[in-house]
């Protein structure tokens, strides 16, 4: 974010105005898509607006401060997961039937459920009065986030790689099959 | 800056949807796709919290990486798994997969 805001400075546009108009219309579009990605009849393309969905999140990383876990994103979810999910999609049959097609009562409780739950929490997001930190504190570097990682949270970190481990092998061995 | 709600706000959207895809989705695909939806959901309420409330050492953005590691680990291990359940059933609906009732 700091070298966009440069660039921003430079550029003579009103600062604040600019993140405001871009933000809006990108968490919108995070919502249309994620919307599409459970609406969607094709599974094939709600893989592909699960995409969308996961770079309108790294998106609104950049807006937070955290140009990292943004580049983690992109990486990792668009990178890896999404084309895992498409390997799977290609290597399952199945393809048109995502959604509860005929069920419409199911589906009609589910939205039911789905903005009860929706108005609760923005009901209370707008009730809370949430505090700010006292003084601005600086955005954390990429270099202080490797040292916390590395120092403060080694051990989670540890555990996380364990679980990555568990994780390969435990596929590999589900994914595999018995001999024939 | 945008106050600290409307990203709370798009978070809680998002994990809406997730939930309206868990209890419509019939595909187990379907299912694991709207799990990641929830699980950004998460990381998005996080690094707001982070970035709003001032960590020195940045924990919110470490919490969110594991997220992001978890996420990766569950996606392999369930897709893993949708694989094996098809070479043995034929088929990832999961209303039609009753294997273990009998």
């Amino acid at each position: 974010m700091n070298g966009l805001i440069q660039l921003l400075n430079n550029s003579g546009l009103p600062q604040e105005m600019v993140i405001k108009a871009t933000f809006y219309p990108i968490a919108c579009l995070i919502l249309v898509f994620a919307l599409l990605v459970v609406m969607s009849r094709n599974i094939f393309h709600s893989a592909l607006y699960l995409a969308f969905v996961l770079i309108g999140v790294a998106c609104v990383y950049l807006y937070l401060d955290a140009e990292f876990l943004a580049i983690v994103q992109v990486l990792i979810y668009v990178g890896a997961i999404v084309t895992l999910f498409i390997f799977t999609i290609m290597l399952t049959a199945d393809i048109n039937t995502g959604s509860l097609g005929g069920m419409m009562r199911r589906m009609l409780v589910s939205a039911f459920a789905t903005l009860a739950i929706l108005f609760i929490l923005i009901r209370v997001i707008a009730r809370t009065g949430w505090q700010k930190a006292a003084q601005n504190v600086p955005a954390i570097s990429l270099e202080g986030l490797g040292k916390s990682i590395m120092s403060k949270y080694v051990l989670p970190f540890e555990v996380i790689s364990l679980i990555s481990l568990a994780a390969i092998v435990g596929a590999i061995v589900i994914g595999k099959g018995q001999k024939r | 800056m945008m106050p600290q709600s409307h990203f709370l706000i798009l978070g809680a959207g998002l994990f809406a949807i997730g939930i309206f895809g868990i209890l419509t989705r019939r595909n187990a695909i379907g299912l694991l796709m709207s799990i990641e939806l929830i699980l950004n959901a998460a990381n998005i309420n996080l690094i707001t919290f982070n970035k709003f409330l001032g960590s020195p050492d940045g924990l919110g953005q470490i919490f969110a990486l594991f997220v992001i590691a978890i996420a990766a680990a569950s996606a392999v291990v369930g897709l893993g798994l949708v694989i094996a359940v098809y070479r043995n059933a034929k088929t990832i609906l999961v209303n039609k997969l009753d294997l273990m009732k009998w």
